[in-house]
C-alpha cells in the first residue's frame, strides 16, 4: 500500500490545500508521514472519516502522489475488521441489501415520478439517451424535485430518452470511498451485466458522482458517459432547448468536486447558466481548481463529523450572503442538499435559496407551472417517448 | 470458552409490502430482501466481544433453508469458527417447539459453556426458541438481556424489566441468554470478508424430519381494516398543521 506514497517528499501543499485540515484532526500529509516511517495509521483520532475524498491534495500535489487513494486503503482497513460508525455499516449493508444507501426498497425506486411518463427500458430495448437518476435524486424528497425538472426539460429537447426505473442500482462511487472495495466490485460487475442488456447511445447521470465513477472507475462500458450539463449545454446550443422565459436572479455557482476538480468540468455549467435570459453570475472567490468542497462527498453525507468548528457549507454560504446573491446554482444533489441545510442553519432562507442548475432552467422555461395547469402536457411534449409505465 | 450463538434469516418488512400466499400460511418472499434477524445479530456481537477477551470458539446455528448460508457466512466473516445449517424436509410447517427440538439435538453435542440467542425473531415474533431451547438441554437461562460479564464459571446478567427496572443476575455456566438489542454495536461484515468466509466450515444436516410440533399455523390473513384511522391528505406544510390540530385537540400537546 506504501508505494503509492514513496514519491513524497513532505512539502505540505496536499494540507495546505485541504479544506477539512483546517476543522478536524486531519492531516494529510502527517499520515503520510506516518505510514512512510511504518507507524500505523489507525486511529480515529488522524480523522480519516473526515476525509470528502473532495481531491484537492492530489490535484495540489507536486509529486503526483495519490493522497486520496491512500486515505481510501485506512478506510479499506477498518472496513475489513469491521468496527465502523453505525451509521457507516448501516449505509453499506443498505447499499447491499437495497441498492441504495438510504435504507429504501427497490420497489419505491421510480416513486420520485409521481406518474409523469417516462419510457422505462425493458431487457433488449434501444434508448438514444439513458439519464442514471441516482439514488438521491430517486428518494430524497427535496432533490427528487430535480429528478422531475430534468424530464421535464428533456421532454423540450424532444430526445428519445429513458431511465431504468426500479432496476436502476447504486453506482458505488461512495461505497469505494468509504473503503468497501468488495461492495464496489459486485455493483460494478451487476451494473455492468444490467447495462449490457440494453442497447444505450448516451448514458448522463444527475450527480457527478455517479458520472464520475461510471466514466473513469467502470471499465467495461461501451457507450458515451455524460455529466447532464454538458449534455444539457450542447442541446442549448444545438438549438433542440431553447430556454425561453427569464430567471432574473444574482446567482453565483458552485463547483461540485466531483464535476470540476475531478473531471474538469467547469465551463459547460456556466455556459448553461448564462444561456438563461435574465440571470446575473457571480463567482466565489473560491471557485474553479480552488473551489470549497461542501463535505458532502467521500460518504461524509453518511459519516459524522468528529468537529465542532464551522462547515465548509456553512462557510460557503455566508460567501454567497456577501456577494448578495439570491441564489446558489450547483449541480449536484449532494452539494444541494449540504449547502440547503447551511442556509438553514445560518438563518438565511429568506434571502438566499439553493438551486440545482437543471432546476433554474426549468423555471425558466415556466414547465413546472405549465405542467400544473395542462394535465396532459406531457403527452403533447414527449413526442418521441414512448410512455410505458 | 466455546460459545454457540442460535442465528435466523428472516425478511426486512419495514417499508416492504408483505403478501400472503394462496395456502395462507406463509407469505410470499419472491419480492423480499432478507438478513440476519436483528436481535440475534446482537447476541452474534455479544459472541464476539466476549472471545476477544477469552480464547475459544463461536459455533453459529441455524434452521433453515439453503438461503440461510448467506446469513452463516456473514456471522463467519465477522469471526465465528463455524456453522451449522438444519434443513429439516418438513420446513415449511415448524414451531417454535420443533426448531428448538432441532437445535438442542444439534447444540447439546457441543459442550458449550455459552449459548446465546436474539430475545425475539423479527418475523413470527415468538420470543420462544430461546427458552424451550434451554429447557431441553437443562440449564438455566436468563431472557432480554441488555449488558452481561463472564468470571469464574459464571455471567453476571442484567436484564430489563417493566417501568425502567433493571434486574441483575449471577448465573452458573453452561447458561442460555436471549439477548435485547441495543447491548452493543454490531460490527460490519465486509464483503470481501464474507467471500473468504466461504473457506470456513458449515456442517449441513439435512434428510431428517422435525416432531413433535406442538402448535399449527391456521391462517394467515391482514387485521380487518379499522374504522379509527383518518388519513390526512395534502402538502407536508398541510399535514403537519392538521396534525398539530388533531394533538391539540386531544390535548396531547
Ligand atoms: S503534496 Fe504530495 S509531496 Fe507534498 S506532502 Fe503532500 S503528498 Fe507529499
Ligand atoms: S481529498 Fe480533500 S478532504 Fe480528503 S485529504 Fe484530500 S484535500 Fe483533504
Amino acid at each position: 500500500m506504501n508505494d503509492i506514497l514513496f514519491g513524497c517528499i513532505q512539502c505540505g501543499r496536499c494540507t495546505g490545500g485541504c479544506p477539512v485540515s483546517v476543522r478536524s484532526a486531519l492531516n494529510i500529509r502527517k499520515l503520510i508521514y506516518r505510514s512512510l516511517i511504518k507507524i500505523k495509521n489507525k486511529s480515529k483520532d488522524l480523522g480519516i472519516w473526515e476525509c470528502t475524498t473532495c481531491s484537492t491534495c492530489s490535484i495540489r500535489c507536486p509529486k503526483g502522489v495519490d493522497v486520496v487513494d491512500y486515505i481510501i486503503d485506512l478506510r479499506s482497513d477498518e472496513i475489513e475488521r469491521g468496527k465502523v460508525q453505525p451509521q457507516v455499516r448501516d449505509t453499506l449493508e443498505s447499499v447491499f441489501k437495497f441498492g441504495n444507501p438510504w435504507g429504501r426498497i427497490r420497489e419505491k425506486r421510480a416513486d420520485w415520478l409521481e406518474g409523469n411518463g417516462v419510457r422505462i427500458l425493458q431487457p433488449g430495448d434501444k434508448t438514444r439517451f439513458l439519464y442514471f437518476v441516482g439514488c438521491t435524486p430517486c428518494y430524497d424528497t427535496r432533490t427528487q424535485e430535480i429528478a422531475r425538472a430534468m424530464v421535464r426539460v428533456l421532454k423540450t429537447a424532444s430526445c428519445d430518452f429513458a431511465i431504468l426505473g426500479i432496476q436502476e442500482t447504486c453506482c458505488g462511487n461512495e461505497v469505494k470511498r468509504m473503503g468497501e472495495v468488495g461492495l464496489f466490485e459486485m455493483l460494478v460487475e451487476e451494473n455492468t451485466k444490467l447495462f449490457k442488456k440494453f442497447d444505450i447511445g448516451t448514458f448522463f447521470t444527475t450527480s457527478p458522482h455517479c458520472f464520475n465513477t461510471f466514466k473513469n472507475e467502470y471499465i467495461d462500458l461501451d457507450f458515451v458517459i455524460e455529466h447532464y450539463t454538458t449534455l444539457i449545454n450542447r442541446f442549448i446550443k444545438e438549438g433542440r432547448i431553447e430556454p425561453r422565459g427569464k430567471f432574473e436572479k444574482r446567482v453565483v455557482f458552485h463547483d461540485p468536486c466531483f464535476l470540476g476538480k475531478q473531471n474538469d468540468i467547469y465551463e459547460e455549467p456556466r455556459e448553461l447558466l448564462r444561456s438563461v435570459p435574465g440571470i446575473e453570475l457571480f463567482e466565489f472567490e473560491r471557485s474553479r481548481e480552488r473551489s470549497l468542497c461542501c463535505e458532502g462527498g467521500g460518504g461524509r453525507m453518511w459519516v459524522e463529523t468528529e468537529s465542532d468548528e464551522e462547515r465548509l457549507a456553512v462557510t460557503r454560504v455566508k460567501d454567497a450572503a456577501v456577494l448578495e446573491v439570491d441564489v446558489i446554482a450547483t449541480a449536484c444533489p449532494f452539494c444541494l442538499l449540504t449547502l440547503e441545510d447551511a442556509v438553514k442553519t445560518s438563518n438565511l432562507e429568506d434571502s438566499i435559496k439553493v438551486m440545482d442548475i437543471v432546476e433554474i432552467l426549468d423555471e425558466a422555461l415556466g414547465l413546472k407551472d405549465e405542467e400544473e395547469r395542462v394535465p396532459e402536457y406531457q403527452n403533447t411534449r414527449s413526442s418521441d417517448s414512448k410512455q410505458s409505465q | 470458552m466455546n460459545i454457540a450463538v442460535c442465528i435466523k434469516r428472516v425478511p426486512e418488512t419495514a417499508e416492504a409490502a408483505v403478501n400472503i400466499d394462496s395456502s395462507e400460511k406463509h407469505i410470499i418472499p419472491d419480492q423480499l430482501v432478507f438478513d440476519i434477524n436483528e436481535a440475534d445479530n446482537y447476541a452474534l456481537e455479544e459472541a464476539l466481544l466476549l472471545r476477544e477477551k477469552t480464547e475459544g470458539d463461536i459455533t453459529l446455528f441455524t434452521v433453515g433453508s439453503k438461503e440461510s448460508d448467506e446469513v452463516i457466512k456473514m456471522g463467519l466473516a465477522k469471526g465465528a469458527t463455524r456453522g451449522v445449517r438444519i434443513t429439516p424436509e418438513n420446513l415449511d410447517n415448524l414451531d417454535a417447539y420443533a426448531v428448538a427440538k432441532l437445535l438442542a439435538e444439534q447444540v447439546k453435542e457441543g459442550n458449550f459453556d455459552l449459548i446465546l440467542t436474539g430475545c425475539i425473531s423479527s418475523d413470527v415474533g415468538n420470543s420462544q426458541v430461546g427458552v424451550t431451547l434451554a429447557e431441553l438441554l437443562g440449564i438455566p437461562h436468563a431472557t432480554l438481556v441488555i449488558k452481561m460479564g463472564i468470571e469464574d464459571g459464571f455471567a453476571t446478567v442484567q436484564r430489563e424489566l417493566e417501568g425502567g427496572l433493571l434486574e441483575e443476575l449471577k448465573i452458573k455456566l453452561p447458561a442460555l441468554f436471549t439477548i435485547q438489542t441495543g447491548i452493543n454495536e454490531p460490527r460490519y461484515a465486509s464483503i470481501l470478508g464474507i467471500k473468504r468466509a466461504a473457506q470456513k466450515e458449515l456442517r449441513v444436516i439435512e434428510n431428517i424430519t422435525a416432531e413433535g410440533m406442538k402448535a399449527e399455523v391456521v391462517k394467515m390473513y391482514y387485521p380487518p381494516v379499522g374504522k379509527m384511522a383518518e388519513i390526512l391528505e395534502g402538502g407536508v406544510e398541510e399535514v403537519s398543521g392538521k396534525l398539530c390540530e388533531i394533538l391539540k385537540g386531544k390535548g396531547l400537546l
